[in-house]
């Protein structure tokens, strides 16, 4: 989903563009470097490929086809950083020559797809890439590169103010599901058919390490800002068993906290409430992980 | 292919062609940041930001109303989301996401297609933009044409050979149509290798030079001048003098 100008609001694509064009200038600067390899013209090649690849039809059943998004495809065969420039450059090209998506709105549509979309797309890679789930990963990186670029395109449009009804989301998340399904299949189908050609054109997912940090960040992202705009507003089971005892209402608070009932109570906007308090409770459950893991091999590196 | 067709726009000869391809990308930024930043569209205010590219249609001495139909190629995406915000109550949204969505494209097709692509790109990197992103851009819109063709020519063949007339399973069809991709990236693979081998023995550096280097001119300083001016006193004076 390609976002034109016009639709978000300053604050998104302001915090968007901060946050794309750093990362692009980070990307490049990896690039830039390994020019004397002559990856330079084989990204530019590649992605022309991707172009390309998309006029090519796949038949995915009940009288539908789907085309390749190409993410996750770049992400195992360059590298994530290379495959990030290459879908920036995609993106630039898309947005200047064939009005599909803005100027302004670029950076967030980078952010979305060539930086979040490639990097969840390559994430089960990364983790499984070298072993028997080998094709599972892959179809999970095709399928996660486009759900979460969808995700992520529609929850801007949601902080951006447009009025998107429960029902509307519902549909949409069903169709992002879909072609995020079809475009795992068709990573799958693609990587065994390149496979069989030329196994060296894969990249090793040992190669370029696992870059937790970034991949732990998109999807508290993910989670944080789209989970909670889908929150279900039903009490969950021990909330329920508490009100049907009757402890709940015998139950009194100790003293006040930010954010009780999930909740960011000092914010305005109803779902930034939620979201927010839904980032910070994963940030603070990552540090305490991190925490705890760091003492733990502490300990273990002393008694070694 | 559409994009073709802006290419031979792009080598036509106008005042808007000859202004210098840095002053015109700039004056887009200022349009695009003034009407993004623009919340009335109701008011008088939102005039000048219509009255711009309308003015810019002429002086490009392009075809206006193909020039204005290709603009509407973001209104598919846009209309759904200003009938939705239309049903929710929110006409003034509905509106607004009409005319900025569209006179944006009016105004980012007015330059690209008043100025040859590797000028533009050229501009891009001498206002900043990372040379490692610029120089795959180069090569992505070289290439998109050659590898285009070629599957376009793959396809050709694969019907030649009933690709649509046979019966096959959806997984036989599956696999044809992923194999005719692996064959694409193959080829495209070995062509990004051949290419690089060649540039290499040509003397390439990292950088595609332009024939001819763009040098500011007194119409190119009073176009971004001008246009600036006017663009910024359109969205600050409705705040100054409410």
């Amino acid at each position: 989903m390609h976002i034109p100008d016009g639709f978000l609001s300053t604050p998104v694509w302001v915090a968007a563009g901060a946050i794309s064009l750093p990362s692009v200038a980070f990307y490049a600067r990896k690039a830039q470097v390994a020019l004397d390899e002559g990856r330079i013209p084989l990204m530019g090649v590649m992605g022309a490929f991707v172009f390309a690849a998309q006029m090519i039809n796949f038949p995915v059943g009940v009288g539908t086809s789907g085309h390749l998004v190409g993410g996750a495809l770049l992400a195992v065969t360059l590298g994530p950083a290379a495959a990030a420039l290459v879908m920036t450059a995609i993106l630039t090209v898309q947005a200047l020559l064939f009005q599909d998506g803005g100027v302004l709105a670029l950076g967030a549509n980078v952010f979305n797809m060539a930086i979040a979309g490639v990097l969840a797309g390559y994430l089960p890679y990364s983790y499984w890439g070298s072993g028997s789930r080998r094709r599972a990963a892959i179809f999970a990186g095709g399928f996660l590169s486009v759900f979460t670029s969808a995700c992520l395109a529609m929850a801007q449009l949601v902080l951006s103010g447009v009025p998107i009804p429960a029902a509307l989301a519902g549909v949409s998340l069903a169709l992002f599901v879909v072609s995020a399904l079809i475009e795992g299949a068709i990573t799958v189908a693609v990587v065994s058919s390149l496979q069989r050609l030329n196994n060296g054109w894969m990249r090793k997912s040992e190669a370029a390490g696992r870059p937790r940090l970034a991949f732990v960040l998109v999807a508290a992202c993910l989670i944080g800002s789209v989970g909670a705009l889908f929150a279900s507003s039903m009490p969950d089971g021990f909330e329920k068993l508490s009100e049907q005892l009757g402890i709940a209402a015998r139950a009194w608070n100790l003293f006040e906290t930010p954010l009780m009932d999930y909740e960011a109570r000092f914010l305005q906007p109803e779902w930034l409430r939620k979201s927010f308090a839904g980032l910070v409770g994963l940030g603070l459950i990552y540090a305490i992980f991190l925490g705890l893991g760091r003492t733990r091999r502490g300990r273990l590196s002393r008694s070694g | 292919m559409r994009h073709v067709v802006l290419e031979r726009w792009s080598r036509s000869d106008s005042i808007l062609h000859r202004l210098d391809a840095r002053a015109k990308l700039i004056v887009l930024l200022v349009y695009l940041v003034s009407l993004a930043t623009l919340r009335d569209v109701g008011s008088l205010g939102i005039a000048a930001f219509v009255i711009f590219p309308l003015a810019g249609l002429p002086a490009s001495r392009l075809p206006i109303p193909a020039l204005l139909a290709r603009s509407m190629l973001v209104l598919p995406f846009t209309l759904t989301f200003a009938a939705i915000s239309f049903v929710a109550g929110e006409p003034e949204r509905a509106s607004a996401m009409l005319v900025k969505s569209y006179f944006s494209a009016l105004a980012v097709l007015l330059v690209v297609a008043s100025t040859p692509t590797p000028a533009l790109f050229h501009a891009a990197s001498s206002l900043g933009a990372p040379q490692a992103l610029v120089v795959v851009l180069q090569f992505l819109y070289r290439y998109m044409f050659v590898v285009a063709e070629q599957a376009a020519r793959m396809w050709s063949a694969a019907l030649c050979r009933g690709a649509k007339t046979s019966r096959r399973s959806r997984k036989q069809s599956m696999v044809a149509a992923s194999g005719m991709l692996a064959a694409l990236f193959a080829k495209s693979y070995q062509r990004a290798a051949a290419i690089h081998k060649s540039m290499l023995a040509r003397g390439f550096t990292g950088r595609i030079p332009l024939i001819e280097l763009p040098r500011w001119r007194r119409a190119d300083v009073a176009f971004l001048g001008v246009g600036s001016i006017f663009l910024l006193s359109a969205r600050l004076l409705p705040i100054l003098w409410p």
